[in-house]
């Protein structure tokens, strides 16, 4: 019933905005961490390094997984979703505590962030899953029965990283809206979502508290993340401080290489350098767009997608946050936060894109 | 299995929904990085910049010829930051060794957690310069400056001392203090959450602007020469202390103001007695040292005695209710209502004439002058010729004056007044109304101050003394002149005469309250030349030990002091 895929080349323009974007993203995580590894570890290089590592292995992957043809992946969907929740599972008993927060498994002198992993097994589960069942999608029946199916992955990853639980509901619920005919019922599901949201927060006071914070970040002791975030981008103005130059990375604003780079590359770049910034990642999710809507082949539409829904969610998420625009929650930027096994995950998957935008029929 | 057209739809609704969160988000970029960017400026940068103070250098206090009797010396405070220390070890044991302090204080400030901790100030600067040599990470050795007095004790009650923060606290340091503090300047440096000043960033500096120099009518000379004839007169009589004023009774500049024991300014809160006051509780020695900072001179009042009877004489030759040649008897005593006061010479001084009454001092005869004035005229002559009110010296705490009411002046009060009993005022007041007696009749205003000009000299403020209101005529005071010349020439006053200079002064002996603890103040006060007199001086020697007579004891002080300050101020002999 599949036709031969016939190969029509990489998408260049996705290849060259990737790597834009990886050397850009080295770049300001050096410039942003160099005086955190200077003052915690004696070396400016630390964050660097150990990036640059987890990127070139990263690249490596990305060149293996392009050239994998995508519907391999079919077969190890089921049993790749299987061992992201064994991870998950496994980092809750003997995952490593940084601060505060148990989200590492160590492997040698290599430590991984399992919830990383589940986020691409998740999307390569639904994109199997949604092939398999597409005639029955527009039932609320199999809506319903999709969401239920990643129920253990969210609540594993959620125990102590709600926000890539988040992401990971978000990636399915875009995934199960595309390939769904109907629209009231997610109408519904976002009024529901909405109100569930509501007793979410109001069951538990500290989550309350975050909306309180958000609104007057300068009048509580756990807005000062915030706050020093947006003294940072406030200092940036139109043209920035110049790159190099942030003094709200030098131990004001904490762990500037983490969540709130963005603030950061604000400062340092201003308005003018961070719109170029944005508008490398609208390059790549263009491209996500594009090849998803041009393949004909419903898995590699759904495994683009997922990738897709990954970034928006992600990048949206960060800068929202960073600017205050909604509650603070631990989220980082794709390609420039430190974190080795994002990065690592991210080329994957845009190696995944790259196979499909390879063989779109 | 196909995609269908609806999937293309629906991405095409999440891409175009993105590009709405996307344009959203740039625009909340737009308004917090264009329209809000002043202000978050402005609280970061309060966030990054750490003011430091420079201090000012004090403004020097000068002597009349431009001798620095009070200048800055260079100090050091050496702190450590916390968060900059690398070696702790070698940090505590450089300091301790180096700053001659305990290594377990040491460690307890390099060891506290606070943005900077300061570990000794006034240091010396070749400590301070030592330290910075070793280079330890985390110590800070800043510069700072230190009143430093030159001459040690000398004039101590009237400069006064600076406290820690270089203001002044008491004296001159205290008075002048708008015109010698200056103005501190600031560096605002731009530094890391750690307080680490980054490098590269411009300092944003204000000058210090330096205080002024204060010259005073002190005479580094005379005033040396001054207290040390007061030493020597302390030390052989046995005395608690002595006074020493020198002034110009035309202008009211003080030349010399002398209170030994002096103390060394630099060390203000070391007492001066021998023991260093070991033995006293925290109070106690409060109280001494303030005691030891007393300017008596000003700050304390006596009963001034026989060298009234100079005010006396002006007040009744000017009412007219005596003349040179009038007649007196002395019997040892005068009887006032039902008081006999007694003369200081028993067997009584028998007749004598008013200019004999004044040069033996009698007693009886200021007694009947002064009754003849009356106390109405007695008090308003007292008042006239300034008593009542305050000198308006140019040192804080000047003490007023201590005086019967005017209705409560009987012929008893009336009587002791006119050989200067039962009222007190200051030396200086003394000294004053001397001078304004003698000098032609004009009041004048004791001061030190005289000009304050910037560190390149350029004069920034002359202070004007006016002389004051004419207090008594011309002929009356040239009267008291030529009296109290003969008091020197050939009356009680004779031990205080120099060959070939015209000296007047008059002689005291009071005895101090309680009189039954048989305490005297013995005192003199002379001027020279008398018919134009430039250099009035004023010996009081409290509670000398055998002979207590001013013209005895006080008088030859004075002498020594003149036979030196008269030729040194170009007055010659003739």
């Amino acid at each position: 019933m599949e036709q031969p895929p016939r190969e029509r080349g990489y998408d260049k323009t996705l290849i060259a905005a990737i790597f834009a974007l990886l050397v850009t993203g080295l770049v300001i995580l050096y410039s942003t961490s160099a005086y955190n590894g200077q003052v915690k570890f004696q070396d400016a290089f630390y964050y660097l390094k150990k990036q640059g590592f987890a990127t070139i292995l990263g690249i490596f992957c990305m060149y293996a997984v392009a050239h994998v043809d995508y519907h391999l992946w079919k077969k190890l969907a089921v049993p790749g979703y299987l061992v992201a929740l064994v991870l998950s599972t496994l980092v809750l008993l003997v995952g490593n505590e940084y601060n505060g927060s148990k989200r590492w498994l160590s492997f040698g002198p290599l430590s991984f962030q399992p919830s990383e992993y589940a986020k691409v097994a998740v999307i390569v589960f639904l994109a199997y899953l949604v092939t398999r069942n597409i005639k029955k999608m527009g039932k609320l029946t199999s809506l319903f029965l999709v969401l239920v199916s990643i129920l253990p992955i969210v609540g594993l990853v959620g125990t102590n990283n709600l926000s890539t639980a988040i992401i990971i509901l978000g990636i399915a619920m875009i995934l199960i809206f595309i390939s769904s005919p109907k629209y009231m019922q997610f109408v519904w599901m976002c009024v529901l979502g909405a109100g569930m949201m509501g007793i979410f927060l109001a069951l538990e006071s500290y989550r309350l508290e975050r909306i309180a914070i958000w609104k007057n970040p300068e009048k509580y002791e756990k807005g000062y993340q915030t706050l020093q975030g947006l003294y940072a981008i406030g200092s940036g103005g139109l043209f920035g401080r110049g790159f190099g130059a942030s003094v709200q990375k030098l131990g004001f604003l904490p762990e500037a290489q983490n969540d709130m780079i963005f603030s950061i590359i604000c400062e340092e770049l201003g308005l003018v350098g961070t719109i170029l910034i944005l508008v490398l990642f609208l390059v790549i999710i263009w491209r996500f767009y594009v090849i998803a809507s041009s393949c004909r082949d419903l898995f590699g539409t759904m495994l683009v997608s997922g990738t897709m829904a990954h970034l928006m969610i992600q990048l949206v998420l960060n800068v929202a946050v960073v600017t205050n625009s909604i509650p603070n929650t631990g989220i980082t930027l794709p390609f420039i936060s430190y974190g080795g096994t994002s990065v690592m995950f991210l080329l994957i998957e845009m190696g995944v894109v790259l196979s499909v935008s390879n063989l779109i029929k | 299995m196909k995609s269908r057209t609806y999937n293309r739809k629906k991405i095409l609704i999440i891409f175009l929904g993105f590009l709405g969160l996307v344009t959203v988000l740039t625009a909340r970029l737009v308004y917090l990085m264009v329209f809000e960017a002043d202000y978050y400026q402005k609280k970061a940068e309060t966030l990054h910049e750490r003011e430091r103070e420079i201090k000012a250098a004090r403004g020097v206090i000068a002597d009349a010829n431009g001798t620095a009797l009070a200048v800055n010396k260079t100090v050091c405070t050496v702190s450590v930051i916390h968060s900059q220390i690398r070696d702790s070890g070698q940090v505590i044991e450089v300091l301790s060794r180096e700053l001659g302090m305990d290594a377990a204080d040491v460690r307890k400030s390099v060891e506290k957690v606070s943005s900077m901790e300061k570990i000794k100030t006034n240091v010396d600067k070749k400590v301070g310069d030592r330290i910075r040599g070793y280079e330890l990470e985390g110590v800070k050795v800043d510069e700072d400056y230190k009143r430093y007095y030159p001459y040690e004790e000398l004039a101590s009650k009237v400069l006064g001392f600076t406290g820690g923060d270089n203001q002044g606290i008491v004296g001159l340091e205290v008075m002048y203090e708008e015109y010698l503090k200056g103005i501190n300047g600031t560096i605002l440096t731009v530094t890391d959450a750690r307080g680490v000043e980054l490098e590269g960033e411009e300092e944003n500096r204000r000058e210090p602007i330096p205080g002024s120099t204060l010259y005073t009518s002190l005479d580094y000379n005379i005033q040396s020469f001054a207290q040390q004839a007061a030493e020597n007169v302390m030390e052989e009589k046995q005395a608690d202390k002595v006074a020493v004023i020198l002034m110009n009774p035309q202008d009211g500049g003080i030349l010399a103001m002398v209170n030994v024991p002096e103390f060394n300014l630099n060390e203000p809160f070391v007492l001066n007695t021998a023991d260093s006051g070991a033995n006293l509780g925290e109070e106690q020695k409060q109280d001494a040292l303030n005691q030891m900072w007393r300017n008596g001179c000003i700050n304390d009042t006596y009963e001034p005695g026989s060298t009234f009877k100079i005010i006396t004489t002006a007040a009744c030759l000017e009412e007219g209710v005596v003349k040179l040649s009038d007649t007196f008897s002395c019997p040892g005593y005068a009887v006032v209502e039902d008081r006999k006061i007694r003369c200081h010479k028993v067997g009584g001084h028998g007749a004598e004439t008013f200019v004999q009454g004044i040069q033996n001092s009698c007693n009886p005869v200021f007694i009947n002058i002064g009754l003849r004035l009356g106390a109405e005229k007695f008090y308003d002559y007292f008042s006239q010729f300034g008593l009542l009110g305050m000198t308006g010296i140019d040192l804080p705490g000047e003490a007023g004056t201590i005086m019967h009411k005017k209705e409560d002046i009987g012929l008893v009060e009336l009587a002791t007044m006119t050989f200067g009993q039962s009222f007190q005022i200051t030396p200086v007041q003394m000294a004053t109304t001397v001078c304004s007696l003698i000098n032609g009749g004009r009041r004048v205003t004791p001061h030190l101050g005289v000009r304050v000009a910037d560190a390149d000299g350029n004069v920034l403020e002359e202070f004007a003394y006016p002389k004051g209101e004419k207090i008594l005529s011309e002929e009356t005071s040239a009267t008291l002149d030529m009296l109290l010349e003969s008091v020197v020439s050939e009356g009680s006053g004779k031990n205080a005469a120099i060959p070939g200079y015209r000296i007047g002064g008059k002689t005291a002996t009071s005895q101090t309250l309680p009189r039954s603890a048989n305490k005297y103040i013995s005192s003199f006060i002379g001027f020279a030349p008398a018919d134009n007199p430039k250099v009035l001086g004023m010996v009081v020697i409290y509670n000398p030990q055998g002979v207590y007579y001013g013209g005895t004891i006080a008088a030859p002080v004075l002498r020594d002091i003149f036979d030196n300050v008269l030729p040194y101020l170009g007055i010659t002999a003739t």
